[in-house]
This record gives structure tokens, C-alpha cells and sequence, in this order.
């Protein structure tokens, strides 16, 4: 009894000096939107916290609401009653959480958007939003779709979810710049995927027997690109057609490898993660930082897929 | 009120049938790609996944219950068995995919058949925990298989026999046996008499938990099989793929006319139905209509057959208690 005494009495000095050395450190909170779900944010939420790992100044305390909109707000009530230094939020409904948002705004503690942003009604209470820049992903891939086409072509689109930020923001950057760079291609119809490899594919079949004549196809992310491609190959009409698609995945990495694939966007969950991190870091530390912090997510084609690592998801 | 005269009895009891062929006529005369051999084909091949996991729905569903955990479930077949398809080779990850999968409609049987629990209440929390459980499988990754073009997996959802896909094979072989099953056996009959009436079959000698737990092992079953052809058409699959399922093979098992209350329903006519549901989605989009069309007319197509069923039964269009 006594040694288990002992070794107990042990951990509460160790704990008690961590929380004093703790004293000098910054807390940061974190609730994500759903880890586990699908491997860029389980992959996103291994990276938080090495990074924060990795830094001695960093305290984090990583909460995940299971993309349940009800407990993500509790979730931003607990951090504030913790007095956090820093709140963290991957919204799981950018509009349902701008009354949480405020609330911590109100007790002084800065917020930091990661990801997918906050509803516009939200914006004045952000310190800052960190994550990719959907639009300007679509505008990657209207570019390259128009490179790979030669400025001519019919081609389809596929996008996500109805509703989903990242598929609005993408398709309205791939219409816009597609229309301004190359009227020369013609879009024949935007029909959803849903995120779903399965479902993109039944729409892409549909697609192939109502058009004689497909040149090429954007997916909204490349789990739905492969589908459509998956679609194309069976039907024996694969070749020649253009597929281009965002986030790139490794299922879509390897069929650019396979020469299948032109291209998409390469949008690390890691370096998703550290921008984070950092962001909240510098408004913490002061620093003039902007509202709006978009990490790269650079183009990746058949021609420069050598400089980049498989990804993970 | 308005006494349906018309076609007779037998014809008003084929409500499903009659709504299935006006509305391919109305949808061939809008595109005339929709009756092409090679739509055709498409749109049989996409029902496939639905509908072989709609043929075990109905059975659960005559029988009195409800299965909503078939959407999770078929995520974590299909996980599974793409997974293991890399680590054990097809051979074994099929037969341990299916025994895993029986596994969880036998928790689903005993639970509803053996304690006689609420099957809604039962079932839904199983969609959550089985969806639960592929997650901690796989811990959200994604999962593929890296010889997609060599392995003989692709049978399943990529191959054809004499020119017909297999899953339009697997689908209607199931049918028809399913329809042999529910028809003909004395099984058949059994899940009648316990959905139609569950006091009244116990008096009569039926081993009513024993039943229920074979709707459920049926329904676990049909789940694998589409898992099979969803792996193998796709060749990967999320962690979430199955997700929303539950409800497009309950829409196409109530468009079949089968009653949600049990003892009553038909396997052939939720073959319709699932066929109905796929060519209004094909449809549609063939038409260039925008996608939330598809939301709106699905669901009126499926509360009008309701209604037009109801009415066909009872003779007239409106109740004739006010």
C-alpha cells in the first residue's frame, strides 16, 4: 500500500510541476469537425498534435464533435469556462456556430477558423481563418483542364455534396475561370457526386450514355474522379478523355501515375494542420495577421506529380 | 367518394405495375436515349447494390420489423472485404467478410426475434454503432485495392456473362429465388404469419423469435452480397459509403407496395420498385434536369404509388372515414 502511496503521491508532484512549468506556455483549444470520418481528418488531427507536440510552448487540448453541430457548441462553451488562450474550430456548420464563435469573441479569446470557413455573419468575431483556398483550387483546375483540351473540348462536371461550402467554392471557381481562359470548351452538365466514389460513378454512366461525345471531366475531389474514370474505363471510353479532379487522393495519385489521370490539386492535410497551429500562434504572439490565411495547394499533373509524395488518404 | 371503376380488381391490385409503365412511357417520349439497350443495361447495373440489399429489407419488413441498419452495414462489408482483399486474397476475405457481416444480423435477430425489442429502436442504433466499428477498423482511412486490373475480384462488379453484367445476374437470380422462398416455402408463409399477425402465429405452432432471427440473417446476407459487388465495382471504398442507403432501399421496398405494418409485400414487386427509383434518378439526368429534382420527384413518385396502392385496395381514392 505504502509504495503505491508513494508512487501516487509521486505523480501528483510530477503533475503539479508540469501545470507550474505549464503556467508559461499557451493553452490552445481545438474542436475538430469530425475525425475518423475519412482519412484527411484523421490524418489532419495526427498532425495538430505533433506539431503542437514538437513545440515546448504549446499546450493543446483536442476535442472533436463527431460532426454534431449541438455538441461542438458545448464543445466552445467548455474551451471558454477552461479560459483558453486560443480557440481552434473546424466549423461542422458554418452557420450554426457563429453565436458560439461570438460568445468566445466576447470573453476575449480569439477564435481561429480551420479548414472550411465560417458563414459570413461570423467573420467580425474571427481573429483569422486558416485553410485551403477552395476557389482558387477551381480556378487550378479550370486552368488545367484547359491546357490539357487545347482550348477545345465538351466536357462534364462532377461536383460534392449539395450545400458543401468546398463544392460551391470549387465549382464556382472552376465556371468562372473555365468561362473567362477558354470559351472554347463547353460545359454539357453539372450533376452531383456527393463525395461518393460509387455515386459518382452511376452519374459519369449516365453522362456517358447521354453524350456521345465527352473530351473531359472535373470531379470536385478525386475519389469521385476515379470513379468517373472507373465509369469511363468500362464503357471503353476512356481513352483520350481528360479527368481532373482536387484533393488529390492516392487512389488518384497512382492512376496519374498510370498516365489514366491529368491532374488535380495537391492539398495536404499536414501542412493543413501546421497552418493552423501557426495561425493561432501568431495572433497570440500579436502579430498583424490576416483574416484570411490560405496555405498552398499547389497543381499536381502527370508532368511534376515526381515532387510530391503519395498522399496518405 | 370517387369509386374506381375502372380495369377491375385485378388491375387495381397491380397499382406499382401500371405506375411503372406510364412512367416509362413518359420518360422515353422525353429522351430518347432512355429506352436505348444500352441505358437499359446501365441503369439495371447501377439498381444492382440497392436492390440485392433491398430483396432482404423486404423480408424483414414482411415479417413485421424494420432493418435501417443495412446503410452502416454495407460500409462495413464493403471496408472489410476490400481491405482483407489485399492481406488474404479474395478467396478468404469474401467467406470471412460474409461470417463478419451474419455476425451483425445476428446481433440484429437476437435482439428484435429472441428479447423482442423494437426493431426501429434496435436498428437504428446499430447504424450508428456498426458505422462506429468501421471506423475504428480502419481508423478513417480509405481503403483500395492495388491490383484493380488483375484480380479476379472484378468478376463481381466489372465482368459479364454472355454479354449480361454480373450484378444484373446476382440481382436477379436473388430475386427469383428470393420470390421461389417467399412464395412457395413453408418459410415463405411463416414471415407472412408473423408480420400479419404476431399473437395469432405463435398459436399456431410458429417459432416466431426463430423467424425473425432468419429475416435478419437474410438481410445480413443480401447486405455481403451487394457489399461484393460494391467493393468490386468500385475496387475501394470510404468509410462512409453506405451511408444514406438505408433510406433509398426502404423508399424502393414501400414503392413496391410491400406494408410497413408486415404480412404483406412482395419481392418481385419491390423489384420494381428499385427498378422505378434508379430510372427516375437515370432519368432525370438524361433529361439535364438539375439534381434537387431528383429529391422532389423521387419522393412524390413514391408517396403518389402509395397512395395509388392504398386506393386500389380499399376501392376508393379517399378514406371513407372523414
Amino acid at each position: 500500500m505504502t509504495k503505491t502511496m508513494k508512487i501516487l503521491l509521486a505523480s501528483c508532484a510530477t503533475i503539479a510541476l508540469a501545470s507550474a512549468a505549464a503556467a508559461d506556455t499557451v493553452r490552445i483549444g481545438i474542436t475538430q469537425n469530425n475525425v475518423g470520418i475519412d482519412s484527411y481528418q484523421t490524418t489532419y488531427e495526427r498532425a495538430f498534435i505533433e506539431a503542437a507536440e514538437a513545440n515546448p510552448d504549446v499546450e493543446v487540448i483536442v476535442l472533436d464533435a463527431g460532426g454534431d453541430v449541438a455538441r461542438q457548441i458545448s464543445q466552445m462553451q467548455d474551451l471558454i469556462q477552461q479560459r483558453v488562450d486560443a480557440i481552434i474550430i473546424w466549423p461542422t456548420d458554418g452557420q450554426a456556430l457563429v453565436p458560439a464563435v461570438r460568445n468566445a469573441h466576447r470573453e476575449g479569446i480569439p477564435v481561429v477558423v480551420t479548414n472550411s470557413n465560417i458563414a459570413d455573419a461570423g467573420m467580425d468575431f474571427i481573429a483569422a481563418f486558416s485553410g485551403p483556398n477552395n476557389i482558387q483550387q477551381g480556378i487550378y483546375s479550370a486552368e488545367m483542364m484547359c491546357d490539357a483540351l487545347g482550348g477545345e473540348g465538351q466536357i462534364v462536371q462532377i461536383t460534392g455534396m449539395p450545400g458543401y461550402t468546398t463544392a460551391i467554392e470549387r465549382q464556382k471557381g472552376f465556371d468562372d475561370r473555365l468561362a473567362e481562359l477558354c470559351p472554347g470548351v463547353t460545359q454539357l452538365d453539372i450533376q452531383p457526386g456527393d463525395w461518393n466514389r460509387e455515386r459518382a460513378q452511376r452519374t459519369m454512366e449516365t453522362f456517358l450514355t447521354r453524350f456521345d461525345q465527352i473530351d473531359g471531366v472535373y470531379a470536385g475531389d478525386d475519389n469521385m474522379g476515379v470513379g468517373a474514370l472507373n465509369a469511363a474505363i468500362a464503357a471503353g471510353r476512356a481513352e483520350g478523355m481528360v479527368f481532373i479532379g482536387a484533393t488529390n487522393f492516392a487512389v488518384g495519385y497512382d492512376a496519374m501515375a498510370r498516365g489514366e489521370y491529368w491532374g488535380s490539386v495537391y492539398q495536404s492535410p499536414v501542412d493543413d494542420a501546421r497552418a493552423a497551429l501557426q495561425t493561432a500562434l501568431d495572433v497570440l504572439a500579436g502579430e498583424d495577421v490576416p483574416k484570411l490565411n490560405y496555405f498552398d495547394t499547389p497543381k499536381i499533373t502527370q508532368e511534376n506529380m515526381d515532387q510530391f509524395d503519395r498522399p496518405v488518404f | 367518394m370517387t369509386r374506381l371503376k375502372a380495369g377491375g380488381p385485378a388491375i387495381a391490385k397491380q397499382g406499382i405495375l401500371v405506375a411503372f409503365i406510364v412512367f416509362m412511357i413518359v420518360f422515353s417520349l422525353m429522351s430518347d436515349r432512355f429506352l436505348s439497350a444500352d441505358n437499359m443495361m446501365s441503369v439495371f447495373r447501377q439498381s444492382a447494390i440497392i436492390g440485392v440489399m433491398a430483396l432482404g429489407v423486404t423480408i424483414v419488413v414482411i415479417g413485421g420489423n424494420l432493418d435501417l441498419s443495412v446503410g452502416s452495414m454495407l460500409s462495413f462489408a464493403t471496408v472489410l472485404v476490400v481491405d482483407l482483399h489485399d492481406k488474404i486474397g479474395p478467396e478468404l476475405a469474401i467467406p470471412v467478410m460474409v461470417l463478419a457481416t451474419l455476425c451483425l444480423g445476428a446481433v440484429n435477430g437476437f435482439l428484435i426475434g429472441v428479447l423482442r425489442l423494437n426493431s426501429l429502436i434496435v436498428t437504428l442504433g446499430m447504424l450508428s454503432v456498426i458505422q462506429g466499428l468501421v471506423l475504428i477498423y480502419s481508423g478513417g482511412q480509405n481503403v483500395d485495392i492495388a491490383d484493380q486490373r488483375g484480380t479476379w475480384f472484378a468478376i463481381f462488379g466489372r465482368g459479364a456473362v454472355f454479354g449480361i453484367a454480373t450484378p444484373i445476374i446476382i440481382f436477379g437470380a436473388l430475386a427469383l429465388l428470393f420470390h421461389v422462398i417467399m412464395s412457395m416455402t413453408a418459410f415463405g408463409r411463416r414471415v407472412y404469419a408473423v408480420g400479419g399477425n404476431p399473437t395469432a402465429s405463435v398459436f399456431s405452432g410458429i417459432p416466431r423469435s426463430q423467424v425473425v432471427f432468419t429475416t435478419y440473417l437474410i438481410s445480413a446476407l443480401c447486405v455481403a452480397i451487394a457489399a461484393i459487388i460494391l467493393g468490386s465495382r468500385v475496387m475501394g471504398s470510404q468509410n462512409t459509403v453506405g451511408q444514406g442507403y438505408e433510406l433509398q432501399v426502404l423508399a424502393a421496398v414501400i414503392l413496391g407496395g410491400t406494408s410497413l405494418l408486415g404480412g404483406a409485400g412482395s419481392i418481385l414487386k419491390t423489384v420494381l420498385g428499385v427498378l422505378m427509383l434508379a430510372f427516375i434518378q437515370n432519368g432525370l439526368i438524361l433529361m439535364g434536369q438539375p439534381y434537387y429534382t431528383q429529391w422532389l420527384v423521387t419522393w412524390v413518385v413514391i408517396i403518389v404509388a402509395v397512395w395509388l396502392d392504398v386506393a386500389a385496395k380499399r376501392g376508393r381514392l379517399f378514406s371513407p372515414i372523414a
